[in-house]
């Protein structure tokens, strides 16, 4: 949904970054192949991220094979088989993740941005609802998180623990669902909940500037508190710490390498993008 | 029951040098310190029992009858004389809406340094990280000579230092080797050879 979740591409391996490059082709052709041409478009990194999960506990990827992009039919690539639904899964979430976002827009969108969202919102809706017959819990999760999203913008003074509750709460659902037993399952929970919760708030952080402008609701707005990037990093570190040390009581069976370098890696320099602008603007 | 050369990652042919270090870094990985406060305390001293059970296993197989010298477990206990004797049975149970509803129910006036502990304890479980970092703050400053209170809120402040790689000084993204921190670089070298044994099916 937000495109955080990304690779440091420098650290990867040859093999572990065609690995990488041949799951998002995978999953993009199964968008293409379960709904449209036009969700093909609204794939991201996460959702990528969130296939290369599931494929891994699931030890699901039974290897690859050579094929053509769709998008561009001269340019040759690899595609990584998968022996249960994880592309599907994966497919479906993002396209009911895209269909919250895009109402959510309707909303408090500009005018330009509701026309155009008004045009290709019934697709979506077309789409969420043929994702949602297929997996219901999904669809469950993503509409509680936007019922509670909008309850916790109206708190005043705004608190970074509540509002970012949602998004965690909803990956921390989504991750649990691949539980096997209950311990299993506390541990996806808490592994979701602090890498949504992380995804919630670095994507406010990377909104500062904008939601200043456009006075729309973002948590590190607050008259009585003072958010500088340095405290908005140290709340970023704590999320994905407790993220990674939930992680490593997963049981990764395939990809660690790429896993990895996108915790350990990806993640932080991702993070550290982000806060770096906000300095910048500091400066300024 | 589960093979103990898969426990720990390696293949059967390993040296007893490569066992010990693999047993050694996962150790570390699951090592109680890392989740001191943690909901998932108990699953990452399961793990932690299950290596060295292993490595123990691999070493009478080989006839050494090496101990393990294995880390006493950490959990998290409370003095039985706590006003709050109840509220902390609830949080080591992971009951934690129990808990809270003790704690709210407690009169402004009673609201010790100790409240105010437990109360971030509630919503460190919880996930809600910025209130368990105010609390235990207010905490630690209403009593700073108490140990627990000051452990909880270093625990929480080494976490938020940690930035993984290093990367927390702006220039250095290009850096790559973000050698800064030794457990990164063995970290990626483990997650490396892990890779060349699972990634072979694929």
């Amino acid at each position: 949904m937000f495109g955080y979740l990304q690779i440091q591409k420098s650290e990867l391996l040859v093999r572990e970054y065609e690995a990488y490059k041949s799951v998002y082709c995978g999953l993009c052709k199964q968008m293409g192949k379960d709904y449209s041409f036009l969700t093909r478009l609204s794939l991201s990194y996460d959702c990528t991220f969130y296939a290369m999960l599931l494929m891994s506990v699931s030890k699901s990827c039974t290897g690859f094979r050579d094929g053509h992009c769709t998008f561009n039919p001269l340019k040759k690539c690899k595609f990584a088989k998968c022996e249960s639904d994880c592309y599907s899964k994966a497919s479906a979430f993002s396209v009911i993740s895209v269909f919250y976002k895009l109402r959510d827009d309707l909303v408090d969108g500009k005018f330009f941005r509701k026309l155009l969202t008004r045009l290709i919102l019934p697709f979506f809706s077309h789409w969420r609802k043929k994702a949602a017959n297929r997996y219901p819990d999904i669809d469950k999760l993503a509409a509680e998180m936007m019922n509670m999203q909008a309850e916790a913008e109206k708190d005043e003074p705004p608190s970074i623990d509540k509002s970012a509750h949602p998004t965690a709460y909803m990956l921390a659902g989504l991750f649990a669902l691949e539980a096997e037993n209950e311990t299993d399952k506390r541990v996806f929970y808490e592994f979701g909940y602090h890498l949504g919760r992380w995804i919630y708030l670095i994507d406010a952080a990377d909104d500062i500037e904008k939601d200043k402008k456009s006075n729309n609701f973002n948590p590190f707005i607050s008259d009585k508190e003072n958010y500088d990037s340095e405290r908005i990093s140290a709340i970023l570190n704590q999320s994905l710490a407790r993220a990674y040390d939930a992680y490593n009581l997963i049981d990764i069976k395939d990809f660690r390498g790429i896993l990895d370098n996108m915790l350990l890696l990806g993640f932080p320099s991702v993070q550290n993008r982000v806060t770096d602008k906000l300095n910048g603007g500091n400066n300024e | 029951m589960n093979n103990p050369y898969e426990v720990l990652g390696v293949s059967e042919t390993a040296s007893d040098e490569e066992i010990k270090a693999a047993y050694r870094k996962l150790a570390k990985k699951y090592h109680p310190d890392n989740y001191t406060d943690s909901p998932l305390a108990d699953v990452a001293e399961q793990k932690m029992k299950e290596i060295n059970e292993a490595y123990d296993m691999i070493n009478q197989m080989r006839q050494k009858g090496k101990g393990t010298g294995s880390t006493g477990s950490s959990s998290y206990q409370g003095s039985s004389n706590s006003q709050f004797y109840n509220v902390r049975l609830y949080i080591q149970r992971n009951m934690i809406d129990q808990a809270e509803q003790i704690l709210d129910s407690t009169p402004m006036g009673n609201r010790t340094a100790e409240w105010f502990y437990l109360k971030g304890m509630c919503a460190y479980r919880r996930g809600w990280s910025e209130q368990a970092f105010n609390n235990f703050t207010t905490a630690c400053n209403m009593d700073p000579n108490n140990s627990e209170y000051r452990a909880a809120l270093n625990n929480m402040q080494n976490q938020r230092a940690y930035n993984y790689g290093g990367y927390n000084q702006p220039n250095m993204q290009n850096g790559g080797m973000g050698c800064s921190c030794c457990d990164i670089c063995a970290g990626m070298m483990c997650a490396d050879c892990l890779c060349d044994c699972c990634r072979a099916g694929c």
